[in-house]
């Protein structure tokens, strides 16, 4: 079973700044691999691990994803290899176009299954999977929480609001995991070292035939109004301090 | 105001209709109904104000999943401008589907939808809670995804010349085999309406520690709350428990942190709360700049001696 883990290159939460205006600041912010898609790439590495085949990983985004310790980041977590598509056109694309990227890449990968995270750490939007899914022509399911691989199929649970349905989907297929679907690895130094030699694919949109449409445009992204507290703050738990901090708290409570 | 001449809309239980009717008649003329089930669902939507009802028969051994192909092409055939389907982890799911069809993208999430009668512009958070983004729709399908708690208007009448439309079920091109159904048991708790609210997070070692912090929120007379990873992953507490941007989001008097560190994703729940107070043995830790009263103390010997002292 040949197996692709998508994953999303994110800004730091905590890096970005807020400016006078209320638009954001990125620039300044450290880039990532998206939180939720680290399960994703467990999960492939797990399933294939079972069954045989392979794990590749694919990535879309901007110049900024070529980046060799992001690369490394994220081959050290046990995918065999990687494909980066990298085109300034899908910088800031939604999902529809993300989704068009990603498919046109693994029909020329090639793939049994796709696994995507339950959603990206910026956006979360949490529709890549079903747009990749719906555009691919395959079966596509969210909400993924275990995944046995079995002759050309997969045995899914699903965690829904009301009940955990289990299903047998046919191959190929692209699914969406939960964030609890296993605890992803912390690369050790071996594996950190053994990501430097694992192959890198990197192709433009040319490359891979696809062109964006964008339906949907974006007004504008701004800060909300923040509520200025008062940052009156005690540190220590001698019986003066938490008696001196309960003063502070008892009229509130 | 101006509106759109035709909304439609969806949800997976029909418990979902009588707010969604209510919202759409503010954005829209008029409100269809698309409905995997039978007439007397289909007449209780009309019951709800809608106009019109697109039914689909429920087929057996299917999940609503399986309802996309008849849908997209409904969607290809009547054109509507505007559907609205109220959030679950399937309508995000067949959401997607619809839009991938109709090459577009879904407004998720959204917190404010509005139009001009031309334009549809819907509102929801990025980066965790960190901004606000506005989302204009093209001309064509505009899809949006609303949770809970954003259409609060009061019902609308029913429609009198309501009619049901029998929509032949297609048979999708490829499906899953559904194998088992387990009922998960929730736990029915609105955070969204508590005052008092004792909040962990992973600054609790272990689950028997979760008692600590349920001792001081029932001393209180708090609900106890928590972030994701408590919720998810631990699952120390029930899914309803945790707070954030993906989770619940309140406005109580106050929210008393204990052991969490304030990550935007999170504090965007409690951003509203009239007073935040923390406790967190990480002097640095974001917590302290989002509080009005703070304590730096290792949890386990600071909670008993509050306690003590309550
Ligand atoms: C797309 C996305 C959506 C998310 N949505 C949500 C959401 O809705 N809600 C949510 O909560 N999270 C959400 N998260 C996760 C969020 O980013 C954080 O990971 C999470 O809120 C952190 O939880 P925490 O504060 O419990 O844990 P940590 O960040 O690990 O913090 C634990 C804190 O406990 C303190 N501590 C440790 N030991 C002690 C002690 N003995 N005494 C006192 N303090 C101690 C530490 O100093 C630390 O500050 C989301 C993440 C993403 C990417």
């Amino acid at each position: 079973m040949n197996v692709i883990a998508c994953y999303k290159i994110v800004p730091e939460e905590q890096d970005i700044m807020v400016k006078s205006d209320r638009t954001l600041d990125t620039s300044k912010a450290e880039l990532k691999l998206g939180q939720y898609d680290l399960p994703a790439i467990e999960a492939a590495v797990n399933a294939v691990q079972e069954s045989g085949g392979k794990v590749s990983l694919l990535s879309a985004g901007g110049k900024e994803i070529d980046n060799s310790k992001l690369i490394k980041g994220a081959l050290s977590r046990g995918p065999d290899d990687l494909y980066l598509i990298i085109d300034p056109a899908i910088k800031e694309a939604d999902a529809n176009q993300t989704a068009a990227v990603l498919a046109a890449a693994a029909r020329k990968i090639g793939f049994d299954l796709i696994i995507c995270g339950e959603g990206s750490s910026d956006i979360y939007a949490m529709q890549v999977g079903a747009q990749l899914g719906e555009q691919l022509g395959v079966n596509v399911f969210n909400a993924v929480k275990n995944i046995k691989p079995q002759n050309g199929a997969i045995v899914i649970e699903r965690s829904l609001e009301q009940e955990i349905e289990v299903l047998e989907a046919p191959l190929p297929a692209v699914i969406s995991v939960t964030t609890d679907i296993n605890l992803p690895r912390i690369p050790q130094l071996k594996e950190i070292l053994a990501a430097g030699k694992k192959p890198v694919t990197k192709w433009g949109l040319s490359e891979l035939g696809v062109t964006v449409a964008n339906p949907v445009e974006v007004v504008s992204t701004l800060a909300p109004e923040c509520k200025e507290r008062k940052q009156i703050i005690l540190e220590g738990d001698s019986d003066d301090i938490i008696d001196s901090f309960l003063q502070n708290i008892r009229k509130e409570l | 105001m101006n509106k759109v001449s035709n909304c439609w809309i969806f949800g997976e239980s029909a418990a979902a209709l009588p707010d969604l009717v209510s919202g759409a008649l503010e954005l829209a003329e008029s409100v269809d109904a698309v409905i995997v089930g039978d007439k007397t669902e289909a007449a209780k939507a009309l019951q709800a104000g809608c106009g019109k009802v697109y039914l689909i028969a429920e087929q057996g051994d299917t999940i609503l999943e399986d309802y996309c192909a008849t849908i997209q092409a409904l969607i290809a055939r009547e054109k509507p401008r505007l559907f609205i389907l109220k959030t679950t982890k399937r309508t995000r799911l067949i959401a997607g589907r619809l839009a991938a069809a109709a090459r577009t993208s879904v407004i998720t999430d959204i917190t404010n939808l509005s139009t001009d009668g031309k334009t549809i512009t819907g509102e929801h958070m990025v980066y965790g809670g960190s901004a606000h983004r506005l989302e204009k729709c093209g001309d064509g399908l505009c899809l949006a995804l609303v949770g809970e708690g954003i259409f609060t208007g009061p019902p609308a009448p029913a429609v009198s010349a309501g009619e049901i439309i029998e929509i032949a079920f297609i048979e999708p091109p490829r499906k899953a085999k559904l194998l088992e159904r387990k009922p998960i048991a929730g736990e029915a708790v609105n955070l969204a309406v508590a005052k008092k609210v004792v909040g962990i997070g992973r600054g609790i070692q272990k689950k028997e520690d979760v008692a600590l912090a349920q001792a001081l929120a029932q001393a209180l007379g708090a609900e106890i709350a928590c972030t994701r990873p408590i919720a998810e992953g631990e699952n120390w507490l029930a899914r309803e428990r945790y707070i954030g941007v993906s989770g619940a989001m309140l406005k109580p008097d106050y929210y008393f942190a204990i052991g969490i560190s304030g990550q935007i994703q999170h504090m965007v729940g409690v951003n509203n709360a009239k007073t935040i107070i923390s406790i967190n043995s990480d002097k640095n830790a974001p917590i302290f700049k989002l509080s009005d009263y703070g304590l730096v103390a290792d949890l386990y010997s600071a909670l008993p001696k509050l306690m003590e002292k309550l």
